[in-house]
């Protein structure tokens, strides 16, 4: 395959993976505000948040396999991995490295949610909120196009709909029916539990 | 009877949401696979290496154009030949 092309897909790949990614985050903070209305149930929001997220691993695979095996970059496979050992840019490769294993974590934790119970898995998924950063960075701080006018068009629709989402998401309280219920539960399970 | 009909109407919306959940993914995915190619083609009009190498290549010949100033002059033929010479007479006049 032309070695330009392949540069080209790295780079497109890249940029099209932070809109995916935005998306998954602003998605997972909507369903956390349990968003609905009778065109639009609850489980839309979560499903597209699980379907999206899929799809941006893909093209992040697509991204990295591009960059790797690009023979004009000479990355090797050990920079997808390792974080910090590329000879090109280190940090800024390496921030990226992280990204993607965080996503990774946090993607196959959610695959096998079942089996590692909802607090586990819980508290990884808070790594999300490492991730988008983390990715964002990355691709400041390395991208070929980063100040293109389009790139800069997508890191600040990217910037401005992931902040709106957790803006609203502190600000606004749970509207969980249940929650008072739950924690009288909580309370009262607690006080029999033997200490 | 009642029951029932308000169980038809559960099951017609989450359907109808189901599909659009398929139809959503669906648009995503091929948005995407669009996007990589787009924004592809976007990065090889704006490939930054490209543009400032012409830029350079241009100022190191006005640089030397200036040094050999009458060399230049003498030969116009040369000169009228090609662009980047073209460049260099700016440099002896």
């Amino acid at each position: 395959m032309n070695n330009t092309i392949l540069w080209y897909t790295t780079r497109g790949a890249g940029a099209v993976s932070l809109v995916l990614l935005s998306a998954v985050v602003v998605l997972g903070v909507l369903s956390t505000l349990r968003y609905e209305s009778p065109t639009w149930p609850r489980f839309l929001t979560t499903g597209l948040h699980r379907n999206i997220a899929l799809t941006a691993v893909v093209f992040l695979a697509l991204h990295i396999v591009t960059a790797v095996v690009d023979p004009f970059t000479h990355l090797g496979w050990l920079t997808a991995v390792v974080p910090f050992s590329s000879y090109y840019r280190t940090f800024w490769l390496g921030l990226g490295t992280i990204a993607f294993e965080l996503l990774l974590a946090i993607t196959v934790t959610s695959l096998v949610r079942g089996f590692i119970g909802h607090g586990t898995w819980r508290a990884i998924h808070w790594l999300a909120y490492a991730s988008w950063p983390i990715a964002v960075m990355h691709g400041l701080g390395t991208g070929t196009d980063t100040w293109s006018v389009w790139m800069l068009a997508i890191d600040a629709v990217c910037f401005v709909a992931v902040l709106a989402a957790v803006a609203a998401r502190l600000l606004t309280t749970s509207p969980d029916p249940l929650a008072a219920d739950r924690a009288r539960f909580r309370e009262r399970v607690s006080r029999k539990t033997p200490r | 009877m009642e029951h029932d009909h308000t169980n038809d109407m559960r099951i017609r919306v989450r359907d109808s949401a189901t599909r659009t959940l398929n139809r959503l993914t669906a648009v995503v995915a091929f948005g995407a696979i669009a996007g990589v190619a787009v924004l592809g083609v976007a990065g090889s009009y704006t490939v930054s290496g490209t543009t400032s190498s012409a830029l350079g290549a241009t100022a190191s010949t006005s640089t030397t154009s200036g040094t050999t100033s009458n060399a230049l002059q003498s030969s116009s033929t040369s000169v009228g030949s090609s662009s980047s010479t073209g460049v260099a007479v700016s440099g002896g006049s």
